[in-house]
């Protein structure tokens, strides 16, 4: 494996700094190389020579953001490195006067309409080199990017497909292409270079994508291919591990982070939200805290500070610091969802819906979005109304248990029971985390009068909460024991009855039917004895496989 | 503390996370155009010009005003053809301003007529014109230093976009632009707006065009041209959906105007109108529900938990996610989105809204196929105690058509509806009007009445329309008008008048699209016709693949016809099968009509195996049933066949009187078909009481076998109005053997060569003439 120095090298010269922090993060990452194997710097050839001047000035200028200036300087330069930096300039002016101009717009309506001018010019003076063959990796690169930027999505694929084939190592071309990856097929279909960087690629898309199973698979490889020591792997697996709600491994990974790179602010915004699910106020101040010191205007700080002062209940102020993130970057998908929560904890729904219907602007696969419009419309007592967003959710998330609940119950406020028989079902099936989905299965059938189906519920309820090693506190095994006891002694299998009642004893609030009953089973045992049978012996002996479900918390902050 | 931060938040102007200059709710704003337009008023209240030309002129400047931005070729194109002299002015007066400098902008800006002022010019501050320039002064005056230099670059860019490069001398201004080659570079081989530009500029635009014109705008819309055009796609789109943009059209066209303002809730309910006219229940939904999380907020400003306006927009939102529900058929859910309206109206003690659930519920009640005469009724209560006079007519109507079905007498419905008319034109629900003569035209036709039927259809027809602003709409194009042309070219079919058929299904066609809604109508309409003449023709089996297609449309109507289908092509079993499964299915739907039509359909099966005295008891009930409801026609058939089963059991003087009876409503309002049927018989019958015998014996009574000639003479020119060959046959076949009796040697020869030609034409063996009617 090539070590990613090369890389390092050519964006040093151009001061690419996103993606130079990024190489350089792998290349500490891997254990430092002797002096005589360090990989050779591209040839210097007599072009670069000549415009040598030339760029130092204006990288200069451009690392002071005066891209015009730069871009001045440049005009006259042929090098490819002179080119690039000089269309690159042009671009990035062209993305600062936009931003500029829509503080200045004709009007509301004109602001969306305000463009980068120079993107036209670039593509067009991109294209005809394009053309001609004359570009070079980084060049590629710019001009997928101007493609994108003009909506041509399709183009965009295929020019910067070609620029990692030319340049395979350039992290920045692979982030590109992984916003315009949509869909699994597509990824498939692309053809990609086979370089070390793809299976990087690969792994954060599988993330995107959802697919989180591949791509811990992707980043174990990974770490085992030499990459132990990097913090974007591990804080991308972290990330991985919080999408698929396993708490404790994500936050293990993270205090390891923390560990390594203690200034670190990125993903810090994901680390307060397990924090805050975990309930874990004096860890969770510490790093608003840590963080507010290290930059307090990064949109990371303010999440997390608006997580803390939820967590303290003090919705209000959790709200400002939402906004102040939104302020800070307005596509801060996170921010949105979380305000619209904040929103919903303040009771203030026609806000929250609106927070939330931001959010799905930002991105329509916003699975929480959707759930949280959900949620605000059964508050307001429209079970059928949220269906629609619950069923969105679904959607997006079709193996979460907590959407096919909430699905369950609307569908039971409007006495649909079959559907919502199904949904519970279904949420059991692809492991429910909430522990709730048996139980309210159960209970219907208990309203339905099938008395067989509502008795294995509760027994696969019980076992359910049993073989989860914690300890659950709205569990209701209680309720699952009495009417297993009421049920067994209906059908004349005293033991099991007997058995069942005195584990009601357990608890305090069916301590008295668990008597009754095992006073009505003396009795009539006076009269018949029947030989007896261990209760949990048949339930171990059949079929159904008991599953280990993976030890989750239960209160969950983003639903 | 919330409702600080919530404004803090919800400022419109934040939504990038920056202050909009627009603070003080201005909805105009000054472009180019706008600019254009200022020099078109002030060279109108500066020049001296004729006074036809000023009138064009007037009649311009509000579209002008409200239409969405015309680049500059266009509008100097629509001046000139009003007033050249004008449009060179304002071309002057343009290239002043853009090959000038900035200075001369803002010198045209200040000596721009203040409304305030001139108290006898057009332009004072109430009038029309005034008021526009207030807003443009205003909004201009507001302008930043960087905006003022934007807009002034904009203007140059707008001008030169249609006039020539300026000269050499004055390109100084374009300084900036340091790479200028490439400027020209990308402006010729540019992106498809220009070209759409470019493209545009080649027509001419007339006033006409500019009117109804649906050329989508270039640019972006201001909130005033956005909201104008919303609303009239939406009304177009209602009354007269031809007219109004191609759906895929308005969906760029709505997604553009989201793209430049997402806050704007109305396009998304616009977008769910548009995606219901394609029948897309995933994008509809997916709007409507866009547009109430949208208007939840929109529509009340911070005082968001104040229960008049937001838990108004709540359950109006359920309420029309039920209706929507209800046009895709889904009436479960539609059920299910109805009582959670009903519930939150409930809650808040809302009865406005719980009468438009009631009358939701009632329709819903009706689609499924249920009675819901007693709702309705309620519906009716309540919404006249409420005041609600659009819901209480309504529930009347659909009352009457319940009625009407149920065997009410007509002189009730007919009160009713008079009634409602009343209310009807005193609030002026011009829509209301419009149903209430195409449900007066069904309820004439099922009655039989058909010169009536034909009246008020043509009255509806002729009404132009009596909506207070059209766009330019003559007549709407409602389900209103589709039924009543559909009654139309079914009146015109049953007298034989194909060519007339032909030209109104044609003129439905082109006005109702087959993707429309109310297509469906005349499709099935267009069916039975085709089925008619093909049955009367003798062409069973070209008969038989429409079935299909009218099963697919209308399921009881196509049983029927099937059934009959059947019979024809000789497969009784199946047929008389069909009839009684149609039958039982018509007693669950209360069809009353087809119930009749189906056990006539059974007394022809009757008559085919001899057995006429078990077909007395069928045409009985079905006599009773007809009379019951008032359904003349079909009673007038009924004793038709009534009569021939008398004729067949040997009772031809009881026949003849009781075709006598029906004889009158017949020639009257009858189908031609209908006409002849009866002459025919009425010839048979009178044959039979005279006597007559087809083998020349006895001595028939000559009088009435004349008689009985001259009715065969009128029932064949009947029939032949159809071209109805088995009939004319069977007329023809008749015809001679009178003539032969009354040794009319000439006219039995041409009656008998008639026949032949017919009999050769037909191929399929005559049956024998006693079995059919």
């Amino acid at each position: 494996m090539l070590p990613p120095l090369s890389t390092k090298y050519t964006c040093s010269t151009l001061k690419e700094t996103a993606f130079f922090k990024g190489a350089s993060e792998l290349a500490f990452a891997l254990d430092p190389l002797p002096k005589d194997e360090l990989p050779s710097p591209p040839p210097f050839t007599e072009e670069d020579a000549r415009d040598l001047d030339a760029v130092t000035l204006a990288k200069s200028y451009f690392d002071l953001k005066e891209y015009d200036r730069a871009a001045y300087f440049l005009r006259a330069c042929c090098s490819q490195k002179a080119y690039f930096l000089y269309m690159y300039s042009r671009y990035l002016s062209g993305e600062k006067k936009k931003d500029d101009e829509t503080v200045d717009s004709l009007g509301p309506l004109e602001k969306g309409q305000v463009r980068n001018e120079a993107l036209r010019e670039l593509r067009v003076e991109l294209s005809k080199k394009h053309s001609a063959g004359e570009l070079d990796g980084f060049a590629l690169y710019l001009y997928g990017v101007v493609l994108r930027k003009l909506d041509l999505l399709k183009e965009a694929v295929d020019v910067l497909v070609e620029a990692l084939h030319a340049l395979p190592l350039h992290w920045g071309a692979w982030l590109e292409l992984s916003n315009l990856v949509t869909n699994i097929d597509m990824l498939k279909s692309l053809s990609l270079p086979d370089c070390w960087v793809k299976d990087f690629f690969m792994a954060q898309m599988y993330t995107e994508l959802q697919m989180i199973k591949e791509a811990l698979q992707k980043y174990h490889s990974l770490i085992q291919a030499g990459f132990s020591k990097s913090t974007y792997i591990i804080s991308q697996i972290a990330v991985a591990y919080h999408n698929i709600r396993d708490i404790d491994q994500a936050l293990a990974l993270f205090n390891e982070l923390r560990e390594q790179d203690p200034c670190r602010i990125d993903n810090m915004d994901t680390f307060s939200n397990l924090l805050y699910v975990k309930g874990m106020k004096p860890e969770l101040s510490y790093l608003a805290h840590n963080l507010v010191e290290i930059d307090k205007y990064r949109v990371e700080t303010c999440c997390v500070i608006g997580n803390y002062y939820s967590l303290r209940s003090q919705h209000e102020k959790a709200a400002l610091y939402f906004q102040r993130a939104l302020k800070l970057n307005p596509r801060c998908l996170g921010a949105w969802t979380l305000m619209g929560h904040e929103y919903m904890e303040m009771k203030n729904t026609s806000a929250a819906i609106q927070a939330y219907r931001h959010a799905i602007e930002v991105n329509k696969r916003d699975y929480r979005a959707w759930y949280g419009l959900g949620q605000t419309y059964e508050i307001l007592k429209m079970p059928f109304y949220c269906l629609y967003y619950y069923r969105k959710a679904h959607q997006l998330r079709p193996n979460d248990s907590r959407m096919l609940v909430a699905l369950g119950e609307s569908y039971e406020k409007l006495s649909q029971q079959g559907e919502a028989k199904k949904c519970y079902w279904r949420a059991y099936s692809v492991g429910d985390v909430e522990k709730m989905a048996l139980l309210k299965l159960a209970k219907l059938h208990e309203q339905l009068n099938e008395s067989d189906d509502a008795a294995r519920c509760y027994m696969f309820y019980i076992q359910d909460i049993f073989s989860c090693a914690e300890q659950l506190e709205h569990a209701e095994v209680s309720t699952a024991l009495r009417y297993l006891g009421q049920y067994y002694f209906k059908n004349k299998l005293y033991d099991e009855a007997s058995l069942c009642a005195q584990r009601c004893c357990d608890y305090n609030d069916a301590r008295e039917e668990g008597k009754a009953l095992l006073r009505q089973i003396s009795q009539v045992r006076d009269q018949t004895e029947t030989p007896s049978a261990d209760l949990f012996a048949p339930l171990s002996n059949n079929n159904t496989p008991v599953r280990r479900v993976s030890p989750l918390n239960l209160i969950s902050f983003t639903p | 503390m919330a409702s600080v931060h919530e404004s803090l938040y919800f400022n419109p102007m934040m939504t990038n996370g920056v202050v909009h200059a627009n603070v003080f709710g201005i909805k105009d704003w000054v472009t180019p155009y706008k600019i254009s337009v200022l020099a078109l008023l002030y060279e109108m209240t500066a020049a001296k010009i004729s006074l036809l030309e000023r009138r064009r002129l007037n009649k311009l400047i509000l579209p002008l005003q409200q239409g969405p931005d015309l680049s500059l070729g266009q509008f100097l194109r629509t001046v000139e053809e009003c007033c050249p002299q004008t449009a060179y002015a304002i071309k002057l007066r343009l290239q002043e301003m853009a090959e000038g400098e900035l200075k001369d902008m803002e010198y045209f800006f200040s000596t721009l007529p203040t409304p305030f002022t001139a108290f006898d010019s057009e332009a004072y501050k109430t009038s029309v014109v005034g008021l526009f320039m207030r807003h443009m002064l205003l909004a201009y005056n507001k302008l930043s230093f960087s905006q003022v230099y934007k807009l002034y670059k904009s203007l140059q860019e707008y001008y030169h976009s249609h006039c020539s490069k300026p000269s050499e001398g004055q390109v100084s201004l374009s300084v900036l632009a340091a790479d200028d080659s490439d400027m020209d570079l990308t402006s010729t081989e540019d992106t498809v707006g220009d070209r759409m530009e470019s493209k545009a500029l080649d027509t001419p635009l007339h006033l006409s065009e500019l009117r109804i014109d649906n050329a989508p705008s270039k640019g972006p819309l201001s909130q005033k041209q956005a909201e104008y055009f919303l609303a009239r796609q939406a009304y177009l789109m209602k009354n007269d959906e031809n007219k109004a943009l191609k759906p895929a059209e308005l969906q760029e066209e709505l997604n553009n105007m989201l793209k430049f303002n997402p806050d704007f809730a109305e396009a998304h309910y616009l977008n769910y109108l548009n995606s219901m006219r394609v029948q897309d229940i995933f994008l509809s939904t997916h709007s409507l529900l866009h547009y109430f999380d949208r208007f939840i907020l929109s529509g009340n400003d911070g005082k968001s938990n104040g229960d008049e306006g937001y838990g108004r927009s709540l359950r109006y939102a359920a309420l029309n996610l039920a209706s929507l529900h209800c046009r895709f058929g889904h009436y479960q859910q539609a059920d299910l989105a109805l009582q959670e309206a009903i519930r939150i109206a409930q809650e808040s003690n809302d009865h406005v809204c719980l009468q438009h659930c009631l009358s939701w519920v009632y329709t819903l009640e009706q689609m499924k196929g249920f009675d819901s005469t007693v709702l309705t009724e309620d519906s009716v209560k309540m919404a006249a105690q409420f005041c609600l006079p659009y819901l209480a007519s309504l529930g009347i109507q659909s009352l009457v058509q319940q009625g009407a079905t149920q065997g009410k007498t007509a002189h009730k419905l007919m009160d009713a509806l008079k009634d409602t008319d009343i209310l009807h034109w005193k609030h002026s629900l011009s829509e209301l009007i419009e149903i209430s003569l195409a449900q007066t035209t069904s309820i004439w036709r099922m009655y039989g009445k058909s010169t009536m039927a034909l009246q008020q259809a043509q009255l509806l027809l002729n009404m132009s329309s009596l909506e207070p602003v059209n766009f330019g709409v003559q007549q709407n194009n409602t389900e209103a008008f589709a039924i009543a042309l559909c009654h139309l070219a079914e009146l015109h079919a049953e007298q034989g008048l194909y060519g007339a058929v032909s030209e109104i299904l044609q003129h439905l066609k082109e006005q109702f699209p087959p993707h429309t809604q109310h297509a469906k109508l005349w499709m099935l309409c267009d069916l039975k016709i085709q089925f008619d003449r093909h049955m009367n023709k003798g062409k069973y089996l070209l008969a038989e693949p429409l079935v299909a297609a009218i099963s697919a449309l209308n399921k009881t109507e196509g049983l029927y016809r099937k059934a009959q289908v059947l019979k024809a092509l000789n497969r009784s079993t199946e047929a008389h099968k069909i009839l009684q499964q149609l039958q039982v299915h018509c007693e669950r739907t209360k069809c009353t009509e087809i119930i009749i039509r189906a056990m006539l359909s059974m007394a022809e099966h009757h008559w085919e195996s001899s057995g006429f005295s078990t077909a007395l008891p069928l045409v009985l009930q079905a006599l009773a049933l007809a009379r019951e409801h008032h359904l003349q026609a079909l009673a007038s058939e009924t004793i038709l066949h009534l009569a021939f089963t008398q004729l067949m059991l040997g009772v031809p003087e009881q026949a003849l009187c009781v075709l006598h009876e029906a004889m009158e409503p017949i020639l009257a309002h009858g189908a031609v078909l209908d006409k002849g049927r009866a002459m025919l018989l009425a010839a048979r019958c009178q044959m039979a009481v005279a006597g007559f015998k087809p083998n020349g014996q006895g001595q028939p009574d000559l009088p009435l076998i004349r008689l009985a000639v001259a009715s065969l003479n009128e029932a064949a020119a009947y029939f032949s109005k159809l071209n109805c060959k088995e009939r004319l046959r069977d007329v023809s076949y008749l015809q001679a053997q009178l003539h032969r009796s009354l040794g009319q040697t000439l006219q039995s020869n041409k009656s008998s060569m008639l026949f032949r030609l017919l009999n050769q034409e037909l191929q399929s063996p005559a049956p024998p003439v006693s079995m059919r009617l």
